[in-house]
């Protein structure tokens, strides 16, 4: 501890398990008023549990909680947060987009206003008082749509420390959660986001500002807490630290990873992709070899998940060009039917929306890409070739016709992965193809990846696991606000040099 | 957690012994003149209309849309087929593919609007239908139009087999052809991912735009058929006639939903629950009650099979 004074907001020994794993291991997090407490960690390290736990959405085996001094009891109740003090502003900022911004304002403050009538003359006036002492530039007036990205997501921490401060006492002055408030905004609005956290810790209010970014923490932050495998590594004084000892925390030692990559002749690509331009992309430009698994991987808003839904026709490209076995596909024109005419297979990562219809059975998942326009389905014929495709992809299920939704997700996948495969693509697209996923089932669907590679089939794989890509990815490219900014080939795949690039990269834009 | 096969053949045959139920009940109480031959004879024949309607309406359902214009279709075409028949003398030959031809192109606008501008389907077909309604009045001069050739009535009603109108038939074939749509094309398939999963069909190459778009135009075209059945039926047309018959396809869709082939509209089980309501209807108003029956029968199904269908998938929270 390095100040001096009563802590605001005290986490000692939180634990919480799911189904045996340890999600956070006897986490203690301590924040002091009036401190900019940055909370880092890779993707699974624990932070969003701890968030959560915080906010009552998790109930924790065991731990304890104090704010101001005063004990509270864990879980949380759902929505009572503010009432301690406590206020989140989550990445998707829980504005209305159709609604305007004194609406958003004062949207749940139930505390304040009179449920049966709202002054609005009165609410615009406070709204207006509100923005010039935080000298934001906003119109209660105006829908939060016509509003720029950072200055919704402004409007949204304003929103949660005019609710802190609503209930703040004569000593306590409140906390806020920031939770990856920054990935989506351009570098120069990333000041003005730290302008206002300046603002707000002159007034006192702790903020506990969740990144990936070590650049902004160090530059924004007092102290930073850092978790991984859901301990806490360190508490670091970030005057006195460097961005080496902090990757160094995140990513820790490197572990030994089954790494199950075989050496590639060099070969001509199968896959060449020029000019790709997405919703983040920018002129992108990459190539596949047969039998290669190319990994893609970023931080939180790089766009490497973004290749798959363009390559794969589910999202149109605004430019790009795809050239697949010596035939050209305008990216900008391709329909999710022309990329499986190509031989291209997505497996998207929202199963429950995208992958699989969970009302219907499994022979009607399996086959409906076998189906053509046929008018005379043989359903005895379906269901056998749903028992062995069942099979052949070690699915565990009752039978063809119970529906998809009685299945665990590793099954779904596998059968996901089993409607896929069994067409022989030549390109296959995964994004985030392991989560939520248990140990056995990841394994047997990096076997199958590897059987299309042996075929000579490509495999494009994006994901934010670094382990995931040691195992299987030949060569792995990390992106970076829509540009490739690193490209690991060989024993260079490691979940450490990964996660190196990962992190280092986001140098070269704070220095922009 | 499966259920055990009795449970199954129970539920999807629930409906069937509840009807059957009905009969005994309402058979006991009055044999000679509920369970009499004629009275069920009369039932089917008439009712084939009501039968068609829900036929076309599961189409569009499946889809996960809703066509409520398709009752005023019904009429528009009954009018039509009234006035060209029997004003106009236009021989029948040329009559039927005209008035089909307006029930696919009015499907072919609820389509557009719905896919073209994205509008909810439920408020498309709302609107369109109740412009149909006034187009009908204009044309019709709001007047019951009779005098239709007497060859329509005879292959409508008059024909028998097996004692009853043939008309029942039409609506054996329709539900049979639908039947084989949904469960041996790809086109029902397609309809069913499009209704139930519809980016799973969309990333998988299904067009749903153009799917959604035929199942507006086969309901429309349903429409028509149960138009001209109407109009062979009670020998004329009058403005009214679909009005009446919206809801109780509705509750016969939803109530087909939870028989036979539970959890998804399918032909048989609305086939069942049309027959299953109206019989209900008939002995009630054959032990005495008046025709508020109707409405107290009607919207009480409606609602009881949305919540029955929804106990037993578990509550969860759904569109269609």
């Amino acid at each position: 501890m390095t100040k001096g004074g009563a802590p605001g907001l005290v986490l000692r020994g939180v634990t919480k398990t799911f189904g045996g794993v340890h999600a956070l291991d006897s986490v203690d997090l301590c924040v002091m008023p009036g401190e900019v407490h940055g909370l880092l960690g890779a993707n699974g390290s624990g932070k969003s549990t701890l968030i959560k736990v915080l906010s009552g959405f998790h109930a924790p085996d065991s731990g304890s909680l104090q704010i101001d001094g005063r004990s509270i009891a864990l879980p949380m109740p759902l929505g009572r947060s503010e009432a301690y003090g406590l206020a989140f502003v989550h990445q998707n900022l829980g504005l209305l987009p159709e609604a305007t911004v004194l609406e958003n304002l004062i949207a749940g403050d139930h505390e304040r206003l009179n449920p049966w009538r709202i002054n609005w003359r009165a609410e615009s006036d406070r709204a207006r008082r509100l923005f010039a002492e935080y000298q934001l530039d906003l119109s209660p007036d105006q829908t939060v749509e016509e509003l720029l990205p950072v200055e919704r997501a402004l409007l949204a921490i304003v929103r949660a420390a005019d609710r802190v401060r609503e209930h703040r006492n004569q000593s306590a002055s409140g906390i806020l959660v920031l939770d990856e408030p920054t990935p989506f905004l351009p570098q120069q609005d990333v000041r003005r986001l730290f302008g206002i956290m300046g603002r707000l810790k002159k007034m006192g209010v702790s903020i506990i500002f969740v990144s990936h970014d070590i650049d902004e923490v160090l530059e924004v932050t007092d102290r930073s807490t850092v978790l991984r495998d859901g301990k806490v590594i360190g508490s670091y004084d970030t005057a006195v630290t460097d961005r080496d000892t902090l990757v160094r925390a995140i990513v820790g030692r490197a572990v030994s990873v089954d790494r199950r990559v075989s050496a590639l002749p060099i070969a001509k690509p199968v896959v060449e992709i020029s000019g790709l331009t997405g919703s983040i992309l920018k002129n992108v430009a990459l190539s596949v070899q047969p039998g290669e698994v190319l990994g893609l991987t970023g931080l939180i808003g790089a766009g490497h998940d973004e290749v798959t839904t363009l390559l794969s026709g589910a999202c149109p490209a605004k430019s790009g060009m795809l050239t697949l076995a010596e035939r050209k596909l305008d990216l900008t024109q391709l329909r999710p039917a022309d990329a499986i005419a190509a031989r291209i297979a997505f497996i998207p990562a929202d199963r429950q929306r995208l992958g699989i219809a969970p009302d219907l059975t499994l022979t009607e998942n399996a086959m409906l890409p076998r189906l053509g326009s046929s008018v005379m389905l043989n359903h005895a014929k379906l269901r056998r070739l749903t028992m062995d495709l069942l099979r052949r992809f070690a699915v565990k299920a009752d039978n063809p016709g119970q529906p998809a939704s009685e299945l665990s997700g590793g099954n779904q996948q596998k059968v996901v992965l089993g409607k896929w495969l069994q067409l022989r693509p030549q390109l296959v697209l995964l994004d985030e193809p392991t989560q939520g996923i248990d140990v056995g089932a990841r394994q047997e669907i990096y076997d199958r990846l590897a059987e299309v590679c042996e075929e000579g089939g490509a495999v494009i794989c994006a994901t934010s696991e670094f382990e995931q890509l040691e195992a299987i990815a030949h060569r792995v490219l990390v992106f970076d606000r829509g540009v490739i900014k690193a490209e690991l080939k060989g024993s260079d795949v490691t979940k450490a040099l990964i996660a190196k690039a990962c992190y280092e990269g986001t140098q070269i834009h704070a220095a922009e | 957690m499966r259920q055990s096969k009795v449970t199954y053949q129970l539920e999807r045959f629930g409906l069937v012994f509840v009807w059957l139920a009905f009969i005994a009940l309402f058979g006991f109480m009055r044999p000679d003149t509920f369970l009499t031959w004629s009275n069920f004879s009369t039932i089917f024949g008439s009712e084939a209309v009501l039968v068609i309607v829900t036929l076309g309406l599961i189409i569009p359902l499946t889809a996960g849309d809703f066509d409520l214009s398709i009752a005023q279709v019904l009429t528009l075409v009954s009018m039509s087929t009234a006035i060209l028949d029997a004003r106009l003398d236009v021989p029948l030959i040329i009559v039927l593919p005209v008035v089909l031809a307006i029930g696919a192109l009015i499907g072919l606008i609820n389509g557009f609007i719905t896919l073209y501008f994205r509008v909810n389907s439920l408020i498309v077909t709302l609107g369109v239908g109740t412009f149909l309604h006034g187009v009908t009045l204009w044309i019709g001069n709001s007047q019951t139009i009779s005098g239709v050739s007497p060859a329509l009535m005879e292959w409508v009603i008059i024909q028998r087999l097996w004692g009853i109108p043939i008309a029942f038939y039409y609506a054996m074939l329709l539900a049979a052809m639908i039947w084989y749509m949904l469960s041996y094309t790809a086109f029902g398939q397609h309809l069913l991912f499009t209704g139930r999963g519809r980016e799973v069909g969309r990333l998988t190459g299904v067009a749903v735009g153009r799917v959604r778009l035929l199942a507006f135009v086969l309901s429309g075209m349903m429409g028509a058929v149960a138009g001209v059945l109407y109009t062979g039926t009670t020998g004329s047309a009058n403005p009214s006639s679909g009005t009446f018959l919206l809801l109780p396809a509705f509750a016969a869709a939803f109530l087909g939903a939870t028989c036979i082939r539970p959890g998804r509209f399918n032909p048989w089980g609305s086939v069942i629950a049309v027959y299953f309501l109206v019989t209900g209807i008939n002995g009630l108003s054959v032990l005495g009650f008046r025709t508020f029956v109707q409405d107290l029968f009607y919207g009480g199904a409606l609602v009881l099979a949305v919540m029955v269908s929804q106990i037993v998938s578990g509550r969860k929270e759904r569109g269609l």
